[in-house]
């Protein structure tokens, strides 16, 4: 089979490349430097390899790369910078939500997902968001708690979401 | 002592913002010029000779640079420690499904396979032992290497603790219980899966990358099996996604792989693992069936326990006598009796195999303890808190070993103060005799575990210290920190010690070329060991910077006072401590520093099964609310409280964390958390099946400190780590008790455990364990 020439969107830059056409989302973008996209399970399982995919959260160990011809990829490198990071990133380092830190990245981008599309989330909703992220060290109490601090810094009382 | 500044402050995590970056290479994301990918030949057979091993074939697949069999190691790759019994690849024999036999490097992961595919490997099956209870018959099939005297060669190993004669005692009892327990084996799950990275050196010699637990264990381990000198062999630490023991004899096979991979080919080597890899060649925690017998009198005063185990330790000893010593001393609980023996036996079968894993062998015997111990209090008519209260570990009390408690025993206010937290006297009565399909209960239990090495062994750490050109301060230390936040806790002592600002100090990753031997990074020991060391280090360097800044101010040493960083003599007038570094180099004073604590020295008797096991115990009491559906068998743990006394509080956030992850890892191992063999046959292989609680399984969790100082700690601090995931899953069984009138005594507590009371048969093959060893 012959490999796919595809063009990525990545963190707000574009990348021309050759698939081959069973070729993961998430082997490519490892494959193009974007290390912080961490594998896990590869079945799907895990959420260690969370990208956010046209602004929806997946998993791209279950999206081929073909799938994601002229899409707009973000992954947790490019939500923020070490001088200027994220809210929701500074809201993980600030509480105590990352340990090991593998699983992390793909926690952010999860969240991210969430507040995106619900910015006053409960901490049900913050809970069910993330349930697909697997995290072996926390406990995902300090998660959540980062998740809502950032929720609150996001969205200040007034309102108008960033 | 003066006011803290930075201990038990709030601090952020040294290494947080790297994470949440996304920056941080693990081992998986580092990728060199020219590296070779690696990949091992597997076992699809629980037990075979090796009849026929040819690995020409491979090296004619294009893109393969090189194979390896245990041929190319010293003595065949034989290591491990304490019982020298596992090889780095098979030699003559495999033991279990998914021990490695060869390994290839070649230019991609696809040629690597292709390699894997084409060696002429034939095993001849052996009878197999699959069942621990049968692994000492004297017809069982021999897995355990051959022995000097004339014990079976799958016993591994007994371990006894001794005082008086607990069955004459029990005898006397007014109440009494003889119960049998189990639990199952548990898988790390780190989300990390394994690898190693090799990279060749100029000089001969070979620079491994590893994400090992303990990295001199590794570089002593390189230098034997590859007969290297050590001063070639070099290991660095790169970030852990993980560990919880599970990174120790695992990696050091594939560090030895890759290594070796990498000196024949001359380019760099890396191996990193699936899921199913891991799963199914990984080691596990060893699975224990347990008997305990205790008694009491009718007051509910606890007089004696006897307590058996039977311990697989699977194909290889691993840690396993290890482990069956912490789970020996540990068995009997954190209570006073006046007899007490216990036995337990480890044993060799081809179940995978069994090592270490957070707890180390307390999370065993505690599921089986704390179990028993209620349905004592239970016997008596005693609410299980108040037995536990009435009959534990205070200051002064003799343990069942022969210790005498001096000092740091926060036991009783623990089980004190989660009553509290729980409304532990209300809701046990409110639960009582429910009827509905929905029902709540709510459980305890209790726990001491002893820190660092104890009498397992030379019990040190060490650690580095210098002032650099920038006034930075670089810190080191032999131990690791793979999740567990060791690093921000030296860095906060080294900080305190110094009087200068945490912000200063870039606190390394080890790197055994600059980092000080500090024994393995196990058994919740760094902030003590590694804590201490730190703590010696920087306050040899505080001495001379003392000195230069007595010199610089024209005063006494004890004229000296501190007002933030800064230095103030008998003027008042502060000097910035950049000044104060300056004058230290212009009178050519050194400044960097060498740290190194060794514990005292402690004695066990293993023939007698007394003395002093650990020179200081962790507390803690836990409690567990849970809501069971009695017509599905679903259990929902619905709150949690748990209370520690870890000593001195370093790096409050990270103590917090230590429990909060503990407490879920003990949930998992509580009620879903399932391994299976099935012939030898791991049925387990991805997270599909293996399950680990997410975030709708863990409930939000109250966690306390006690904080009962131990003399000897640094800051009178102990341990955290491994005593917070200990007592939660007999905790959630006791909840579970609480709610239904039923005991589960079968560790995990799953759907049909609970609705039924049994497991349900179940089939099981090799097809999911062979295809995984495929992807
Ligand atoms: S690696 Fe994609 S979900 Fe686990
Ligand atoms: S922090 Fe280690 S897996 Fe989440």
């Amino acid at each position: 089979m012959k490999p796919q020439l595809i063009t990525l969107h990545i963190n707000g830059r574009t990348h021309a490349l050759a698939a081959a056409p069973n070729a993961t989302l998430l082997e490519t973008l490892r494959d193009l430097g974007y290390v912080d996209v961490k594998s896990g399970c590869e079945k799907g399982d895990c959420g260690a390899c969370a990208v956010l995919l046209n602004g929806e959260a997946v998993n791209s160990c279950m999206v081929l790369a073909g799938q994601a011809d002229e899409a707009t990829i973000v992954t947790a490198t490019g939500l923020g910078t070490v001088t200027n990071p994220h809210p929701l990133q500074q809201a993980f380092a600030d509480h105590g939500a990352i340990q090991c830190g593998y699983c992390t990245p793909g926690f952010v981008i999860a969240a991210k997902a969430l507040l995106d599309t619900n910015p006053h989330p409960t901490e049900l909703e913050i809970r069910e968001a993330i349930s697909g992220n697997l995290c072996r060290c926390t406990g995902y109490g300090q998660i959540v708690e980062a998740i809502q601090a950032a929720a609150e810094q996001m969205v200040p009382a007034e309102g108008g979401a960033r | 002592m003066t006011e803290l500044q930075y201990i038990g402050k709030p601090a952020r995590r040294v290494d947080a913002l790297e994470k949440v970056m996304g920056k941080a290479k693990y081992i998986a994301d580092r990728k060199l010029p020219g590296m070779l990918h690696a990949r091992c030949l597997r076992s699809e057979a629980p037990h075979a000779l090796i009849k026929k091993l040819d690995v020409t074939p491979a090296l004619a697949v294009p893109g393969v640079r090189a194979v390896i069999t245990s041929e190319d190691f010293f003595e065949h790759s034989l290591f491990g420690f304490p019982v020298k019994d596992e090889y780095v690849l098979a030699y003559r024999k495999v033991r279990y499904v998914g021990e490695a036999i060869a390994a290839v490097a070649a230019d991609t992961p696809e040629a690597a396979l292709a390699g894997v595919q084409a060696i002429v490997c034939e095993l001849e099956p052996l009878p197999g032992v699959f069942d621990m209870e049968h692994a000492l018959d004297p017809d069982a099939a021999q897995v355990g290497p051959d022995r000097p005297d004339d014990q079976h060669p799958n016993f591994l190993d007994l371990l006894i603790v001794r005082q008086a004669d607990p069955l004459a005692e029990i005898e006397q009892c007014a109440v009494k219980l003889d119960e049998r327990y189990s639990v199952g084996p548990q898988e790390h799950a780190y989300i990390e899966p394994e690898g190693a990275l090799a990279v060749p050196t100029r000089e001969g010699g070979v620079l491994v990358y590893a994400p090992n637990q303990s990295p001199f264990v590794n570089y002593g381990v390189l230098a034997m099996v590859l007969d290297l000198p050590h001063n070639l062999v070099r290991v660095i630490q790169p970030p852990v996604g993980g560990s919880f023991g599970g990174k120790d004899d695992q990696i050091y096979q594939m560090s030895a792989q890759v290594a070796k991979l990498a000196l024949l080919t001359g380019k760099p080597v890396r191996l990193v693992y699936s899921r199913e890899e891991s799963l199914i060649s990984s080691y596990k925690r060893d699975p224990m069936h347990i008997r305990i017998r205790l008694g009491a009198d009718s007051d509910g005063t606890l007089r004696a326990v006897k307590f058996e185990g039977l311990m697989d330790s699977g194909a290889y000893a691993s840690e396993s006598t290890f482990t069956a010593w912490r789970g020996s001393i540990h068995a009997m609980g954190a209570y006073r009796y006046n007899a007490c023996a216990v036995d337990i036996k480890c044993v060799y079968t081809n179940n995978g195999y069994y090592g270490a894993f957070r707890g180390f062998g307390n999370t065993e015997v505690c599921a089986g303890i704390e179990q028993a111990i209620d349905e004592l209090a239970c016997a008596v008519g005693m609410d299980p808190l108040d037995f536990r209260l009435k009959n534990c570990l205070h200051v002064g009390d003799r343990t069942a070993h022969g210790q005498i408690l001096t000092e740091s025993v926060g036991l009783p206010d623990c089980i004190k103060t989660v009553r509290r937290l729980s409304d532990w006297d209300r809701k046990r009565a409110a639960y009582a005799n429910q009827t509905g399909n929905i029902r709540r209960g709510i459980g305890v239990a209790a726990l001491y575990h002893g820190t660092s090495l104890g009498a397992e062994g030379a019990d040190y750490a060490g650690s580095t210290i210098a002032v650099e050109q920038n006034y930075s301060i670089d810190l080191t230390s032999g131990l690791t920190d793979y999740g567990t936040g060791s690093r921000t806790v030296f860095t906060l002592i080294a900080a305190e010690e110094l009087g200068v600002s945490p912000d200063r100090i870039h606190m390394q990753r080890p790197d055994t070329d600059t980092a000080i031997e500090s024994g393995p990074t196990v058994a919740s020991r760094s902030t003590m060991l590694g804590g201490n060391a730190a703590r010696v280090a920087a306050d040899n360097l505080r001495q001379t910077l003392d000195y230069a800044a007595a010199d610089l101010l024209g005063c006494e040493l004890h004229q000296l006072v501190r007002s933030g960083e800064a230095y103030v003599g008998p003027d008042e007038e502060p000097v910035a401590w950049e000044r104060v570094v300056d004058h230290a180099r212009e009178m050519g004073l050194a400044l960097s520093a060498h740290g190194k604590w060794t514990a005292p020295r402690i004695e066990w008797d293993h023939h007698h099964g007394t003395g002093t096991p650990y020179m200081a115990y962790h507390f803690a009491s836990q409690v567990a609310e849970v809501e069971v559906d009695m017509r599905t068998g679903v259990v929902q743990v619905v709150n949690f409280w748990a209370v520690h006394d870890p000593g001195k509080v370093i790096f409050p956030q990270g103590a917090y964390g230590q429990v909060y992850g503990g407490v879920a890892q003990g949930l998992g191992y509580a009620l879903m958390e399932q391994i299976t063999y099935t012939n030898g046959y791991l049925q387990e292989t991805n997270f599909e099946s293996y399950l680990i609680p997410t975030s709708v399984d863990v409930p939000e969790i109250t966690a306390q400190f006690v904080e009962a100082p131990f003399s000897k700690g640094p800051y009178g601090a102990k341990n955290i780590a491994e005593p917070s995931m200990v007592p939660a899953a007999p905790a959630i069984l006791n909840a579970i008790y609480h709610a239904t009138g039923k005991r589960v005594r079968d560790l995990p507590a799953n759907l049909e455990r609970v609705l039924l009371g049994h497991d349900l048969a179940k089939g099981g093959s090799a097809k999911a364990c062979k295809l995984g060893l495929k992807t």
